[in-house]
């Protein structure tokens, strides 16, 4: 397509964290006038190639080139003159400052070494036209919901006049008229002769607006080539590695359907109104996308978050758990999304981490008993598939295995409710086919399984049933039968297929 | 709190001060306790009204200001020093010993001025270059300094200029004119990119850094500016007594925090403002005043200054939960 060399180019780059290897050998070119797509799971490595790209980290191995030119050192200043603007997932925004200042942010216009607040407003006033934002330029950004903030980053990145635009996932937190503000952002960009990296898990959107297209798969490329006859069923076959039903284990269905929790007329956080029956012997879905609400549902039924309800029930007792200690002592365990911060004390042992639970249990001035705890620890990890030295802190562990830790380490409280919160996030696709055989053994075990998950494929083919939420309601609530892809997003999103409109 | 609409504000007022109206919004109910204070003060001391009295006044706090200010720069960025009270009693004991000798009085600030600079500056490069926690840096920092003045000037001396110490702490108020100054230099400070980027660089250091702002830069140069204002505060302390005393800034360490916190800064970056800090000062140099004059015992205003910041601190908390 076009001859001249690339805006922006990677040459076989690769990195490594804590020994890991995160990309390996992956090029990319990004060429003026061209949406090019970066897909891959989560995990895959594609945030990591765009802080290469960005100069936010340095390559271990390979070249970065701007016009051609390879660039020894990038960071970001260098990035930033080269015209290479990111919109990145993590928000880079200052919450005290106002909307004006952060769009600026890193480039103000000067007038005698101060900001010009004249041109400034000006500018950002343009930028923000552009993303569709209208709210006053001088309020502080920490005011603003998400949706908002994320289109506040879209004109910070638009400011600079970017010859090069790299958008992660910039649609995930964005309602659909932003989103659509931004699609039509997107192709008047294009036709402006700019390069645009698009990273989004919405299939048919990339497919939608993009031309070219880079697949990576646990930090490999797997595709570089144009989009055009390709459908979203090739992608994902590129994404995943192989067909998606191979991934989950045979579905069997429960042995028992006793009701573990049961609420009615649920108030928490966002959630709003929501009657809920969760069963013993099944794996039931939470899906929806993200921030709706789902969050505030694991947590009060954790008894982290204060929650109403008209009736509760849990395990035969009524009322649900005021505490964390009490939820545990109810049989109840929670695995967070953050295994980082929440699930696991990372520097910690693994061994350390994995008998935390039971150190609650005991009274607090126990002796400890080391080679029992060592033989608990050991058989959790053997259990688990937990391989290697256990006295490693967890943060040497890939992401698969610190999550295997985060789930094995409420093994040894027998729990009969586990609340997993995204638990294949950013996990490598054989570790997530292990968690994928525990969650269902689980259900089989006669737990319940409460699986709340961003990856749609997951909940159709490992789940019971489904609930969708939107906006902190139940909107859909899917059986076995009727669970496909299209049902879970089209209930996501509020379009409703003509099928399950009756 | 229903602004004005936004686009009959915009038309008013350039975004400049839209911003800086904003920024007042949450400071309101600090400056009517200030006001109160400042009622209660006048009430019970009528003098102050008076030239006199009024440079009194603003002389007492004075040295508070500035290092409240010292200290709240430094938590904007994330931050904390507790070697402001060395750095007040080095700046003291260097004024006093430099600007009786040929150095004279030109050359003594300089020297003070020089080596808040430099020991700001060298504090702030081993914060960001070993990455290690201000708190750690600035309590070894606080014996270093704090033994470097005594070495100085092992036991209360010196002197200072006394045309020097009417002109600053006489019956003029030029300590209140030095404060206006500062202020306005502050303004223009934060109206640089180095300066604004300490809010950036204090609150989200990796999106500030992602964006273009030189973090390592905006840190360094907010450590040299708290070190020259504490030596400053201890320039000032000397021209005051009219010598140096190589412990008299000890109190200014946790006075300052203490003034900084009442002002609305907090512990986590970003969060607050220098003209929050400033009030949070004054509010902590008249609640002694008053005390004082009504007749509180020194030990019972400690008691009183403690429950009133733990006041201070808690009652936003209480606010926003409801």
């Amino acid at each position: 397509m076009a001859t001249a060399a690339p805006y922006l180019a990677a040459r076989g780059v690769s990195k490594w964290f804590f020994g890991n290897p995160v990309l390996r050998d992956v090029s990319i070119e990004l060429h003026p006038g061209r949406v090019h797509a970066l897909l891959g799971e989560n995990g895959a490595g594609k945030s990591t190639l765009i802080n290469l790209l960005s100069g936010a980290l340095p390559a271990d191995r390979g070249t970065i080139e701007i016009d051609g030119t390879p660039i020894p050192r990038m960071t970001p200043a260098t990035a930033q003159q080269a015209g290479i603007a990111v919109v990145q997932q993590e928000l880079s925004l200052t919450g005290s400052l106002s909307i004006a200042e952060n769009i600026g942010l890193g480039s103000y216009p000067r007038q005698f070494g101060m900001i010009d607040y004249a041109a400034l407003a000006d500018r950002a006033e343009a930028a923000a036209n552009l993303a569709g934002l209208h709210e006053p330029l001088s309020i502080p950004v920490g005011t603003l919901p998400l949706g908002r903030r994320q289109m506040v980053e879209i004109a910070k990145a638009l400011y600079r006049k970017p010859r090069v635009l790299i958008l992660d996932e910039p649609t995930s937190s964005l309602s659909a008229s932003e989103a659509r503000i931004l699609t039509e952002l997107l192709q008047r960009l294009k036709r402006e002769g700019v390069a645009i990296l698009f990273i989004s898990h919405r299939l048919p959107e990339v497919i939608a607006l993009c031309q070219h297209v880079t697949v990576l798969k646990d930090g490999v490329c797997m595709a570089d080539r144009p989009i055009e006859g390709t459908d979203a069923a090739g992608l994902v076959r590129l994404m995943v590695g192989r067909d998606p039903g191979d991934l989950f284990p045979h579905w069997t269905p429960a042995p028992s359907l006793a009701t573990a929790i049961a609420v009615k007329g649920f108030s928490s956080g966002l959630m709003r109104d929501v009657d809920l029956e969760i069963r013993r012997g099944e794996v039931l879905g939470i899906g929806g996308l993200a921030g709706q609400g789902q969050e505030d549902l694991l947590l009060a039924l954790y008894g982290a978050a204060p929650a109403e309800t008209s009736a509760a029930e849990v395990n035969g007792v009524a009322g649900l758990p005021r505490s964390v200690s009490r939820a545990n002592a109810m049989g109840i365990a929670y695995v967070p999304a953050d295994r980082k911060r929440e699930g696991l004390h990372i520097s910690h042992s693994i061994i350390t981490n994995l008998l935390l639970p039971g150190f609650a249990r005991k009274s607090a001035l126990e002796l400890r008993n080391r080679s029992e705890e060592g033989q608990v620890a050991k058989d959790l990890a053997s259990h688990f598939a937990i391989k290697g030295d256990l006295d490693r802190p967890a943060q040497a562990l890939s992401g698969g295995n610190q999550q295997k830790v985060a789930l094995a380490k409420w093994m040894s409280n027998q729990p009969q409710v586990l609340l997993l919160n995204d638990p294949t996030r950013g996990v490598d696709v054989e570790t997530k086919r292990e968690i994928y055989i525990m969650l269902r053994q689980f259900a089989i075990e006669g737990k319940a399984v409460v699986l709340l998950s961003s990856d749609t494929p997951e909940l159709v083919h490992l789940c019971d049933r489904v609930v969708v939420i939107r906006e902190g309601r139940i909107v859909s609530l899917l059986e076995r039968a009727e669970l496909s892809e299209q049902a879970i997003v089209a209930a996501a999103v509020g379009a409703e297929t003509p099928e399950a409109a009756a | 709190m229903s602004e004005v609409p936004a686009h009959s504000a915009k038309a008013v007022l350039p975004l400049y001060w839209q911003v800086q109206r904003r920024r007042n919004a949450d400071l309101f109910g600090l400056f009517a306790v200030v006001l109160a204070f400042l009622a209660a003060y006048g009430f019970l001391f009528p003098g102050f009204f008076t030239l006199q009295g009024f440079a009194k006044f603003t002389q007492s706090w004075f040295p508070l200001a500035l290092v409240a200010m010292a200290q709240a720069i430094l938590m904007l960025t994330g931050g904390i020093s507790l070697a402001v009270g060395a750095m007040v009693s080095l700046g003291a004991v260097i004024a006093a010993t430099t600007m009786a000798g040929p150095l004279g009085v030109t050359g003594g600030a300089a020297v003070v001025a020089l080596a808040g600079l430099g020991i700001g500056a060298a504090t702030g490069l081993i914060v960001v270059k070993l990455r290690l926690p201000a708190i750690v840096v600035t309590l070894a920092g606080s014996f270093i300094v704090g033994g470097a003045a005594l070495l100085i000037l092992p036991r209360p001396g010196g002197a200072v200029p006394e045309w020097l110490s009417d002109m600053l702490a006489g019956n003029t108020p030029a300590a209140f004119a030095l404060i206006v100054l500062i202020v306005l230099l502050w303004k223009i400070y934060l109206a640089t990119p180095l300066g604004l980027g300490i809010y950036a660089a204090g609150e989200n250091p990796v999106g500030a850094y992602r964006s273009g702002i030189r973090v390592d830069r905006v840190l360094v140069a907010a450590y040299a500016i708290s070190g020259l204002l504490s030596t400053g505060a201890g320039l000032f302390v000397a021209a005051q007594t009219g010598s140096g005393d190589p412990v008299i800034g000890t109190a200014f360490t946790l006075n300052s925090i203490a003034a900084a916190v009442l002002g609305g800064i907090g512990f986590l970056g970003g969060q607050g403002s220098m003209r929050g800090a400033l009030a949070g000062s004054l509010l902590l140099s008249l609640m002694i005043s008053v005390m004082f004059f009504l007749g509180f015992t020194p030990v019972s205003q400690y008691v009183a200054q403690g429950l009133i910041i733990i006041g201070a601190v808690a009652i936003p908390q209480f606010r926003r939960k409801r």
